[in-house]
């Protein structure tokens, strides 16, 4: 049977593959395409800050919360200046992807359809919406039960779809007995946690898609303090 | 007599075919760990879909292979009297669509990529407590799945020729697209760590021209195929010689003048009529019986030729015939 067989041809890719990464192994992260972190390094990093307590608080014009504390101190050793932009989501991150902004933060979680256009780091940290009751009244479980939780949030309508009884109030700290509540405030209000979990969110910074190098400085500066930004949380979240 | 007949493989083509049924169920074993290595990989990058996207087309000619070889060798009955051999023909139009596909998907997609300036995000993750670059991980997802690839395709080519399967040769093909992508993948996040966002785009651009004209070529065949089109060899780069020394076997023969022979494929296997002009008439359906006897033992795939005898050879005319709509 004539049949012309095609001929095998050398993996060339694999090889050229192999020998670029080769020459590139020793330095191992990645470069902006855009210069990014050249620019910011020894000058100015341009930040966009989103008001979410207590992530980004603003007060009287100052700035505040855990991830302008954290950018500051990033910014700090890349012995660069901030230049801060408060502003909309919107606004910021339509900058952001002009490229008129090197960061964009405000308690932004990783599902945020902004991913689209801009770049997420790696969560740094995850943060838990809780049911906590108070110690005499320990109970892992809450069916049946009252749980106060702030009207008009996003825990406040997973709450009602469980077993317990919502309570809505206005402001958390001012309710009693058991409660729907960010787990870092839960020492503040002397709850002990049930162990339910109402929300999950994995917190992430924003930054111009495909500054690969800035990213991962970003990310590593992020990753390697989880105790700092633990106790970041617990200053800055106090009542 | 009987229709049901001659359908099994000769005995040494039997063993290919098992061994390209062993072959086709390690690819999709290999395949499912593929994809889950790709998807593993692929974090909340979009760079990696299209990467896994192509390891998901994989799997469409190798189930059509294992599905039409279950069906093909049933026999022929009352309601399928010429037997299941077509199926082979619907599994290969499947999977040529699937490398056309993929191969209109990568140009579509690396386009995009382009115009849109799209420049790929690639940050740093922590499987096992230590960030590591995603782009390392990437990369070493990508070498997984091209190894094999290389080899499978490499295997699958001999057996698609000598078993006359061309769902076999669709699928070498298309494990050949796989890992040519998988390399433009590795090239493109290459070109990422060293700050250059298009690398991905063009080096992908570059070999879906490839996996594209591959794609028609093949789904021109099966197309071909289904419209009862003369024989093409495996790889669809001539006729198949069959008919030609079918002919010249028959005229071999004392009692024929002349002969005309027409064959389609089935599949794996040839159909056809041959019609004789014979130089006498004594004994026609022993010697009817000889010229099928004849051209059946040349090759194993022509499995039915409905001899005729005829005062004259059939020829095709030229035009368009009369009523014959524009």
């Amino acid at each position: 049977m004539q049949c012309k067989l095609a001929t095998p041809r050398v993996p060339l890719p694999l090889a050229a593959a192999i020998l670029i990464l080769g020459a590139a192994a020793c330095t191992s992260l990645p470069v902006d395409p855009e210069g990014t972190l050249d620019r910011v390094r020894g000058g100015t990093l341009r930040a966009g800050a989103v008001e979410n307590d207590p992530w980004v608080t603003v007060e009287g014009g100052d700035l505040g919360g855990v991830e302008v504390r954290l950018l500051e101190e990033f910014a700090a050793g890349l012995e660069a200046d901030i230049e801060w932009t408060a502003g909309s989501e919107q606004e910021l991150f339509g900058a952001l992807n002009q490229g008129q902004l090197d960061v964009v933060v405000g308690g932004l979680v990783s599902d945020n359809p902004n991913s689209l256009h801009s770049a997420f780091t790696h969560p740094y940290v995850t943060s838990q919406v809780v049911v906590g009751t108070p110690p005499d009244l320990k109970d892992e479980d809450i069916a049946g039960i009252e749980v106060s939780v702030e009207a008009g949030t996003e825990a406040a309508g997973v709450l009602v779809k469980t077993d317990a009884v919502p309570v809505f109030v206005d402001d958390i700290a001012e309710a009693s007995g058991a409660a729907a509540v960010e787990k870092w405030l839960l020492d503040d209000l002397e709850l002990e946690d049930t162990g339910v979990r109402l929300l999950e969110s994995d917190h992430v910074m924003a930054v111009r898609l495909g500054e690969n190098g800035w990213m991962v400085e970003l990310e590593l500066f992020l990753l390697e303090r989880p105790g700092e930004i633990q106790r970041l949380i617990d200053d800055e979240g106090a009542l | 007599m009987s229709w049901g007949t001659g359908f099994e493989l000769p005995p040494e083509k039997a063993r290919i075919a098992r061994r390209a049924r062993r072959l086709e169920w390690a690819t999709i074993g290999f395949f499912v760990t593929a994809v889950t290595a790709v998807y593993l990989a692929m974090g909340s990058s979009q760079a990696m879909k299209a990467a896994w996207i192509e390891d998901l087309l994989a799997f469409i000619p190798p189930i059509a292979f294992l599905v039409a070889n279950r069906i093909r060798y049933r026999q022929p009955n009352e309601r399928y009297p010429y037997g299941y051999h077509r199926a082979v023909a619907i599994g290969f139009l499947i999977s040529a669509f699937a490398l056309l596909t993929l191969g209109g998907y990568i140009v579509y997609d690396s386009i995009m990529k382009l115009i849109s300036f799209e420049h790929p995000p690639i940050g740093v993750v922590q499987p096992f407590g230590e960030p590591i670059w995603l782009g390392w991980l990437m990369i070493a997802a990508l070498l997984y799945t091209l190894g094999p690839a290389v080899i499978l395709g490499r295997l699958k080519l001999p057996l698609a020729a000598s078993l006359h399967d061309k769902i076999l040769y669709a699928d070498a093909e298309m494990n050949r697209a796989d890992w040519m992508t998988a390399g433009a993948a590795i090239l493109g996040i290459l070109g990422i760590r060293f700050g250059l966002w298009w690398t991905d785009a063009v080096a992908a651009l570059a070999i879906s021209v490839g996996i594209v004209n591959d794609g028609i070529k093949s789904l021109g065949a099966a197309v071909g195929e289904l419209m009862a089109k003369r024989p093409r060899t495996v790889d669809d780069s001539g006729d198949d010689p069959l008919q030609a020394r079918i002919e010249t076997e028959l005229r071999r023969l004392s009692w024929v003048k002349d002969v005309r022979v027409r064959l389609r494929e089935e599949g794996h296997v040839f159909y056809g009529e041959a019609a004789i002009v014979p130089s006498t008439i004594d004994d026609p359906i022993g010697r009817i019986e000889e010229a099928a006897e004849t051209a059946q033992s040349l090759d194993w795939r022509m499995h039915d030729l409905v001899v005729s005898l005829a005062p004259e050879v059939p020829e095709f005319e030229s035009g368009r015939p009369e009523g014959a709509s524009r």
